[in-house]
């Protein structure tokens, strides 16, 4: 379904925005520049941004305005980046954070 | 090391409002705030707020936040963005991180307006994705266009979670229940009305059991609990859902205060700095207001942070005391307007029975969030005429008085006490433009013609959903319940730049359901195309 708003009654048409391409775990999507990369990810149907270390929990956005820091995800490579609050570009590359890393990485702090 | 005159920590409606107003008195003070765009949470409000006229009443949030913006501008106020302030001390001294760096800078006066952060309840699942705050609804929805979900349990029946429920269905997303522990609707009832009459079920004094799914949220359970709020057995509810949406209450971000040695005290609404009407904290010349200092509405907030910012150009010495205190007379005015009525802060958590004319309140309202048919007839603004009339279904004294501005033709009057219920004016002649039904923040308005035609009559009610019905177009009548009372027929659907996107929709009735009908419904769900 879509998850898109393109009519709102009281905000009427969403603003024209130019699509870019990122990767979200290797796989190309597509949002609009300058939306919170979580915002692109959400409409692309995605819920889950990361794993917590110990027990393996999937966690996903819970604020939205960069407090709570569920939503953490690896940015082009630098983990712990607050997904909705960071402004999506082009050829970025997003990567399901397990712990403090990317699946397979080297730090294995706990969060 | 920078110093200011005046160092505004967060550029929220209180922020802005006490550097504008200091600006105006000739400081130079700057606004840090974190966010990439100041105005804090008023650009998610898309509903109409409260108030009267000097409340900027019927005007709506964003549209708030746009005008505050352009005063701030005007008067020279130097706003700082992405910059969050680490660490407040003593002696006025800031540190802010902008970017990758720590800046130290030195204030004559400090006023924190840091707002508050929204409180959570736990229950297990409730940190699966799926399960989010009701601004983080708000701020997808309103700022990103982006829905929080397809099927959406509220939890909470606060301001917050009617209007976040309102704006969820506005926005094409399906509130399945609305949920409370609390045994009465904690927001305004006309709030709770207008999500009733779209067929939202109320659960008071229920809560969450459990959310359901293991990578995301799939369904919730929920069950009724007991004065002591233990789950009551053979009570649990089932609702398929992928969003649960938490509107549980706000705390005061007041650690920056903490930090400063700032006298605090502990209040049933959170750790807040003890502080005199105008701000002014145990600390000399570090001020707060705004949600910070106790939490009330973004109305309040806006008219604390000018008294803080007139209070503060006085102890820096660009006013006068006298010229102070006249400001300070004129604020304190319109903020005691605000927190008069039922809601009003020494009437927090007490039951209220009837109304400032004496009226009973209505229960149903209270716990099911909807005034029932033999309880409405009883309020002033519910009268009966030949020809088309104003039926207003306003039952709490809240400080709210647009409506009689609104009618060109007198018929509305709420008297001098802004917080009286709306009376009818007896001989005064409704024209039927809807400028009523278009200024009710609280769409309680209705036009009722209880005979247009034999047999038939007309209900004009205010529409905030999109398609727009269409003239000709057959549906059903729904109640204040949300449930169907009658088929009818759309004569008209109007929208004008004055009504501020609350379309008039006029439908056709059988008359004996003119004042049962209070929404319209074409196919069986709401969902936008």
């Amino acid at each position: 379904m879509e998850k898109r708003i393109m009519r709102h009654p009281i905000l009427g048409d969403s603003p024209e925005r130019k699509f870019v391409k990122f990767t979200y775990d290797g796989k190309t999507l597509e949002g609009y520049e300058g939306e919170p990369v979580a915002a692109a990810l959400r409409a692309a149907g995605v819920m889950t941004h990361r794993y917590t270390a110990k027990k393996h929990e999937p966690r996903g956005v819970f604020c939205a305005i960069g407090r709570c820091t569920d939503c953490v995800m690896v940015v082009n490579g630098k983990p712990n980046v607050r997904t909705c609050i960071t402004p999506l570009e082009e050829g970025m590359t997003v990567q399901t954070q397990y712990g403090a890393s990317y699946e397979g990485g080297t730090t294995d702090e706990a969060i | 090391m920078k110093r200011y005159d005046l160092i505004v920590i967060g550029g929220g409606p209180a922020g802005l409002s006490a550097a504008t107003e200091a600006a105006k008195h000739g400081l130079h003070p700057v606004v840090f705030d974190e966010n990439a765009r100041p105005g804090g949470q008023l650009f998610k409000q898309i509903h109409k707020f409260f108030g009267s006229k000097e409340h900027k009443a019927k005007i709506r949030g964003f549209q708030i936040g746009e005008e505050l913006l352009e005063e701030a501008e005007k008067y020279g106020v130097e706003v700082c963005l992405n910059a969050a302030v680490i660490g407040l001390y003593p002696e006025k001294e800031v540190t802010v991180r902008i970017g990758e760096e720590v800046k130290h800078v030195k204030g004559d006066a400090v006023l924190v307006a840091t707002g508050a952060s929204e409180n959570m309840v736990t229950f297990p699942g409730w940190t699966l994705p799926g399960v989010i705050g009701a601004g983080a609804a708000q701020t997808m929805m309103n700022l990103h266009h982006v829905k929080a979900g397809e099927k959406i349990l509220m939890l909470g029946s606060g301001n917050v979670g009617l209007v976040v429920s309102f704006q969820l269905m506005q926005a094409g997303c399906e509130v399945v229940a609305l949920v409370d522990a609390a045994k009465r609707v904690g927001g305004y009832g006309v709030h709770a009305a207008k999500v009733a009459r779209l067929g939202v079920p109320f659960y008071l004094s229920h809560t969450i059991v459990e959310a359901e799914g293991s990578d995301c949220v799939t369904g919730v359970t929920i069950a009724q609990v007991d004065e002591k709020f233990q789950f009551i057995e053979g009570t649990k509810k089932h609702f398929d859902v992928d969003t649960i949406c938490m509107a549980v209450g706000l705390s005061p971000m007041s650690q920056l205060l903490m930090q400063a040695g700032c006298k605090m005290e502990d209040t049933p609404g959170g750790c807040v700095p003890v502080c005199d009407a105008s701000g002014a904290t145990s600390v000399p010349g570090i001020y707060a207001a705004g949600d910070v200092s106790g939490i009330e509405e973004a109305s309040s907030a806006m008219i604390e942070g000018r008294i803080s910012g007139a209070v503060i150009a006085e102890y820096l010495g660009y006013i006068t005391e006298e010229g102070k205190k006249a400001r300070e007379r004129e604020l304190e005015e319109a903020l005691e307007a605000l927190r008069k009525g039922m809601f009003a802060p020494e009437n927090r958590g007490k039951l209220l029975e009837k109304t400032e004319e004496g009226i009973d309140i209505s229960m149903n309202l209270l716990e099911k969030g909807y005034v029932a048919e033999d309880e409405i007839e009883r309020y002033p603004g519910v009268t009966h005429m030949a020809g088309v009339h104003p039926v207003m279904e306003c039952t709490q004294n809240i400080p709210c008085n647009p409506c009689q501005d609104a009618c060109a033709k007198g018929c509305i009057s709420i008297g001098k006490n802004i917080t009286s219920l709306p009376v009818v004016v007896p001989g005064a002649e409704c024209i039927g433009c809807g400028m009523c039904v278009a200024s009710c923040s609280g769409q309680a308005i209705f036009l009722v013609d209880e005979e247009s035609e034999p047999g038939y009559g007309t209900v004009t009610l205010p529409y905030e959903f999109l398609p727009l019905p269409e003239a000709g177009e057959k549906g059903i009548a729904l109640g204040r319940d949300g449930t169907k009372v009658c088929d009818c027929e759309v004569v008209s659907c109007k929208s004008a730049k004055a009504f501020d996107h609350t379309n008039l929709l006029t439908i056709k009735v059988p008359a004996d359901m003119t004042m049962k009908a209070r929404f319209y419904k074409k196919g069986a769900k709401f969902c936008q195309a």
